[in-house]
């Protein structure tokens, strides 16, 4: 899978937010907060370009002291997440 | 075809035109100059039938649409329609320096001289408001969809969705604000700047734009504060702080996103704005105890005394 062209994350006043801006992508109409380790993830995916679960996965061990299992289990919440408000294809 | 110049918000632009289409563009007198350097666009006004286009997006409001494309020669144009008639199309070169706007020949409208000469200035007006916000999105500057009342020295911006009350809620600070005075209805221009410490700033401006109502006041002032309003079957006010402050704003101010450099110049200005501007959520109904609450939680947040 990957981001849907037209979704770019933005410092809003100090938070990381998923906002709607290209052609296709300006119905979106909402603002996605997302924490931490989510909007390290979407950069993540951003320079992954197609991506999945477990190359996240596999990144986030890289980068964070956690263990596989629970790195896969985050990321796929996060990842169902972004599949629920539709910003990926 | 004469040429003239004009200062909104502190930025000048140009416009070529007949007397004809001239003689229709009063509510830009008060904005008028005699003469300026290096303005932010220039637009071309003519009678005639405007290139080619392929459809990209289009913007639909209350019967009127804003078709966007691009022509066989790579500009960038608008179409503007009311009620599914093209008025006149712009057509745009990257630099904005030199656009032109191709009103539909009358001919083509078929309709009587006043109606033909509506359907022109309409498009004008768009094309204006469009190549403005283009042309200023990386310049600290946004044109609002907003209501704006001055009071107390301070300008206040009433937001919200077509139909939530905007003119309403206004309507009803002039009658029971004293002092209150409605310096634009539909489009004020708001912009950042530095103060003498570095710290930023928001003003707001008036425009030759308002919607329905003539009010094109050639005005600046401080900004007092944003309101979204909301219909409710109750009065309630609460602030909007960071995020939900940037999220109040954005859907109100002009621009085509889909631009990267434009919507990194907007997201600048929004941030800012939504930073150094309070922001409030107006829930309302459309009476007098609406607009004294706003006033009375507003104006007592900028340090004067509550009335």
């Amino acid at each position: 899978m990957k981001i849907k062209k037209g979704f770019v994350l933005r410092d809003v006043c100090g938070e990381q937010v998923i906002m709607g801006e290209g052609i296709g992508a300006l119905d979106f109409g909402r603002l996605l907060c997302l924490n931490e380790t989510a909007a390290w993830l979407w950069k993540q995916a951003e320079q992954q370009g197609e991506f999945t679960v477990d190359s996240l996965a596999e990144a986030l061990c890289g980068e964070y002291d956690v263990g596989a299992e629970q790195a896969k289990a985050d990321v796929a919440a996060i990842v169902a997440e972004w599949q629920k408000v539709n910003v990926l294809e | 075809m004469t040429k003239k110049f004009f200062k909104v918000a502190e930025h000048f632009f140009a416009v070529e035109a007949d007397e004809e289409i001239m003689s229709q563009m009063g509510n830009y007198a008060p904005f008028a100059v005699d003469s300026c350097e290096n303005p932010v666009f220039s637009v071309a006004v003519q009678e005639a039938s405007a290139p080619g286009y392929t459809e990209e997006i289009s913007q639909d409001e209350e019967g009127q649409s804003i078709l966007c494309g691009r022509t066989a020669d790579g500009l960038l144009a608008f179409d503007f329609l009311l009620f599914g008639v093209s008025t006149g199309v712009l057509v745009c070169d990257s630099t904005l320096k030199q656009s032109t706007l191709f009103l539909t020949p009358r001919d083509v409208l078929a309709m009587s001289t006043d109606d033909v000469q509506r359907k022109h200035v309409f498009a004008l007006n768009n094309s204006l408001m469009v190549l403005f916000a283009l042309a200023t999105s990386e310049l600290d500057t946004a044109l609002f969809h907003a209501a704006g009342i001055r009071y107390k020295g301070l300008g206040y911006l009433f937001l919200g969705k077509s139909g939530t009350g905007k003119s309403t809620h206004a309507r009803l600070w002039l009658k029971y604000n004293e002092g209150s005075e409605l310096f634009n209805d539909d489009n004020p221009v708001v912009r950042l700047f530095k103060n003498a410490d570095g710290k930023p700033v928001a003003k707001v401006f008036g425009s030759p734009w308002s919607g329905k109502t003539p009010c094109y006041k050639n005005v600046e002032m401080e900004m007092g504060g944003f309101v979204l309003l909301s219909q409710a079957p109750f009065n309630k006010i609460s602030p909007l702080k960071g995020v939900a402050a940037y999220a109040a704003i954005l859907p109100c101010i002009s621009g085509m996103r889909w631009d990267k450099k434009m919507a990194d110049g907007l997201h600048k200005t929004q941030n800012g704005l939504a930073t150094c501007v309070p922001s409030w959520y107006l829930e309302c109904l459309p009476d007098e105890e609406a607009a004294t609450l706003c006033c009375k939680t507003v104006v007592y947040e900028n340090g004067d005394s509550a009335p």
